[in-house]
């Protein structure tokens, strides 16, 4: 009796399955609304936490060797100075063959880099000396180290020096 | 089955494949898009400072020494690394503190915070020839660690744009000393062009 049932019904599946199939039970419907809520969660999750911006970092080089013993000469034609005031303002000027230097000129931040590339084009074998007052803002060193890593020329030579008195006092008679 | 037929009509359903599609493709992207604050840079909070210029490296996941110094000129130093962490500051939560500038006074000193953060850390004041051992023996844990005696921290300098230069100078005397001759500056990508 079974076996009979068996029998007909698995024939009539094969037909009449088809035929009952399509219309009705023909795709296997899968309920996807837990499936959705827990991608929303991650999504919500990871556009919460994601830092879009992250840092980046600037290097910064450091001559090798020691500070006090390993020096090297500089021709005082090859220099150019930038100094910069605590009161954050940039002055440049460029060194001369007898050791003295052209006056202080001030600068606006955004063209410092423009600065540098005409001063290159002139020699370019500059050296930039960066002073920088004690009192002058982090932030302003950023934006110089900036500049200069923005500006067009082939090698550049810097060297932190730290800022001297006649400095300070060359800075205020220009204007700080 | 009248009922049945009434109810099967009544049933609106919305195919959400697309939907489904969509946002998987924003979780995927949002997924390999994010990185993850690392706790340690969470210790001292400053607003960095931004400019146009980047090097195309990111900030390293391993072996960072990172520097950060404060708007107040309050230094801290701190390395990724717990075992460094507790065999130089005697507590894997150890974090050092260092003011060289004695223009302007310690901010955490006084307050126990940086901006409005508390530092959840066990804050180890240093000065500056202890602040330089510290470095120094971090470099030695670290090529100990690795057994590879060139093995060299990447040092990170995350300033507060607002710091004043001059703990900014006496860091760089103190990598001279401790010949760290390569660092790097944390700044954000500046969005705006400067007017």
């Amino acid at each position: 009796m079974s076996g009979g049932d068996f029998e007909s019904t698995g024939s009539g599946q094969e037909r009449g399955g088809k035929k009952y199939k399509k219309p009705k039970a023909g795709s296997v419907r899968i309920d996807m609304t837990p499936m959705v809520d827990v991608i929303m969660l991650l999504l919500t999750f990871f556009m919460l936490t994601t830092t879009l911006s992250a840092p980046q970092l600037m290097s910064i080089n450091l001559p090798k060797g020691d500070v006090n013993k390993d020096r090297v000469k500089l021709a005082a034609n090859n220099i150019l100075f930038i100094r910069i005031s605590d009161k954050d303002n940039i002055f440049v000027s460029r060194g001369r063959e007898d050791g003295s230097e052209t006056p202080l000129e001030k600068v606006n931040i955004n063209q410092v880099s423009q600065r540098i590339e005409r001063e290159y084009a002139t020699n370019a074998d500059l050296t930039l000396l960066l002073r920088f007052d004690r009192a002058s803002k982090y932030k302003i060193m950023v934006d110089v180290f900036d500049e200069i890593n923005r500006a067009q020329i082939k090698d550049r030579r810097y060297a932190i020096q730290p800022m001297e008195q006649k400095d300070k006092d060359a800075l205020t008679a220009a204007g700080g | 089955m009248k009922k049945n037929r009434d109810i099967k009509k009544a049933e609106v359903k919305i195919d959400m494949t697309p939907m489904v599609d969509v946002i998987m493709l924003l979780l995927t992207f949002f997924m390999l898009t994010s990185t993850f604050k690392a706790a340690e840079s969470e210790a001292v909070e400053v607003s960095l400072p931004q400019t146009l210029y980047t090097d195309t490296n990111k900030v390293p996941e391993q072996d960072v020494m990172t520097i950060s110094v404060s708007d107040k000129g309050d230094v801290f130093l701190d390395v990724d690394n717990y075992n460094i962490r507790k065999s130089v500051f005697g507590d894997i939560f150890g974090i050092g503190l260092y003011h060289p500038d004695t223009l302007t006074k310690s901010d955490i000193e006084n307050t126990g915070k940086v901006g409005n953060k508390d530092v959840k850390r066990t804050i180890v004041k240093m000065n500056k020839s202890q602040f330089e051992d510290k470095i120094r023996q971090m470099k030695n844990e670290l090529r100990n660690q690795k057994q590879n005696p060139k093995a060299e921290f990447k040092v990170i300098l995350k300033g507060d744009r607002d710091a004043n230069y001059g703990a900014i100078e006496d860091l760089i005397t103190s990598f001279n000393e401790t010949n760290t001759k390569v660092f790097s500056l944390v700044t954000m990508i500046k969005q705006e062009k400067k007017e």
